[in-house]
């Protein structure tokens, strides 16, 4: 009986890749034409992963928090960036605005995990902060763009209406409240119904790796919860944040409606 | 680079191609565009746009078209903290007088053809009793009678009026600017 985690070599790496030469039968077999990409998506996921583990391990053993927090503040800038790459339009400023929206929801959701919930001392343990801030920005940088997007849309339809209503004296406090609501409930539904299906179907990434890491599954099941609890706060300032920041964008200090800066393509600066 | 003062009663009648910015120059006044230049009212100055707006009200050419009636746009236009304590007349009955019936008010706008429409919105700025309007094309969507009415309700009031109907421009204009 196996008692403990399976210590992986690269030999038990072959063997797993024997599933990859399983996808690329059935590409060929059914004429699908993905071998290529195949091999590309094989070779990148080995890179990208071998290098993660290789760039953790020193950050790892480092015992400063230095090297810890720029590996944060680089993760906080690539979410930042993804979260707008993913909108249909944007706007001059959108990758800023966005990655000030994971800093403040990331990096307060971290802090207040390490120092309070966990109570880790130091409080930059990297064993414990990289993941957690992983998982919480990975899941924030959905809300944010969802609602980013979802603000802009609003603002470019109801244009009409909006400018009606500044025409004759409305602030852009009061024509932008209803777009900001709308726009930061439609970023925060996808995390509720995630909560409401967890652990029905799939048991969910971070619990897997637990239990295949050896943790008791009760264990895993309360470090599965603590992260959602998390992810859920994360998502909920992030999104509000992006959104009010985008509708600020939309509608100027003069109470002006400015949809013209919302441009259609998805490159963002 | 433009200076606007509305300094004596009456509406000046803005004119000119289609394109030369006639709306523009419009939005400008109401301070919803950036823009160069100055604004004044009798010689005050523009000042905060909110205020100002609640002052100075424009009349969009397109008006609201969502799914909200006529009451609940009464009830938000009222709502707006520029529009408090101002003395309000009753929207309904100004646009009844124009042919509206009073149960279009329960209809979404949207649900409503662009007449309607028209003199819905145009009723309900009115009603706020502005001190001067912005008037794009108020009568672009109306026939004969609704517009005799629409036309007589303009009578004597202060502001902006751009329309490519020459008979109201006539009627109405004290004085005329030429956009070239």
């Amino acid at each position: 009986m196996t008692e403990g985690p399976v210590e992986l070599g690269y030999v038990d790496l072959l063997l797993a890749s024997a599933m990859l030469v399983v996808f690329g039968a059935v590409s060929v077999l059914a004429r699908l034409g993905l071998e290529r990409k195949l091999a590309v998506a094989s070779v990148r996921a080995f890179v990208q992963l071998t290098v993660l583990g290789m760039v953790l391990l020193p950050i790892f053993a480092w015992q400063s928090p230095w090297p810890v927090l720029l590996w944060c503040v680089a993760m906080g800038l690539l979410a930042g960036r993804e979260a707008t790459a993913r909108t249909q339009r944007s706007y001059r400023g959108m990758g800023w605005n966005s990655v000030l929206a994971m800093a403040v929801a990331g990096g307060g959701t971290a802090v207040f995990a390490q120092l309070v919930v966990l109570r880790v001392d130091p409080w930059w343990t990297p064993r414990y902060l990289i993941p957690l801030l992983g998982m919480i920005l990975g899941n924030a940088l959905s809300g944010v763009s969802l609602g980013m997007d979802r603000a802009m849309s609003l603002l470019l339809e109801r244009r009409r209406e909006i400018e009606a209503q500044l025409a004759v004296g409305a602030t852009r406090q009061e024509v932008g409240r209803d777009v900001v609501r709308e726009a930061t409930r439609t970023g925060l539904v996808p995390i509720l119904n995630t909560m409401s299906a967890v652990g029905l179907v799939s048991i969910p990434g971070m619990m897997t790796g637990q239990l295949l890491g050896g943790t008791a599954p009760v264990q895993a099941a309360r470090y599965q919860f603590l992260i959602l609890a998390l992810i859920a706060g994360a998502v909920a300032v992030g999104t509000l944040l992006a959104v009010v920041l985008t509708v600020r964008v939309g509608l100027d200090a003069e109470h002006r409606l400015r949809v013209e800066r919302f441009g259609d393509d998805a490159t963002a600066g | 680079m433009f200076t606007v003062d509305f300094a004596t009663d009456g509406l000046l009648w803005v004119r000119g191609p289609s394109g030369v910015g006639k709306s523009q120059l419009l939005r400008a006044v109401a301070g919803l565009v950036p823009h160069e230049g100055d604004v004044s009212l009798h010689g005050d100055p523009r000042g905060p746009l909110p205020a100002w707006r609640a002052r100075v009200a424009m009349v969009p050419q397109d008006p609201p078209a969502d799914d909200a009636t006529g009451h609940q746009w009464v009830e938000r236009v009222a709502s707006l903290a520029h529009q408090q304590g101002r003395e309000a007349d009753d929207p309904i009955g100004i646009a009844e007088g124009w042919g509206l019936p009073e149960e279009r008010w329960k209809r979404p706008l949207s649900r409503l053809s662009g007449g309607e429409r028209q003199r819905l919105w145009l009723a309900l700025v009115l009603s706020r009793r502005p001190d001067a309007v912005l008037l794009d094309e108020p009568t672009s969507a109306l026939d004969g009678v609704a517009r005799d009415a629409v036309a007589a309700s303009l009578r004597g009031r202060l502001g902006l009026l751009i329309t490519h109907d020459a008979a109201l421009g006539e009627a109405l204009a004290t004085d005329v600017l030429e956009l070239s």
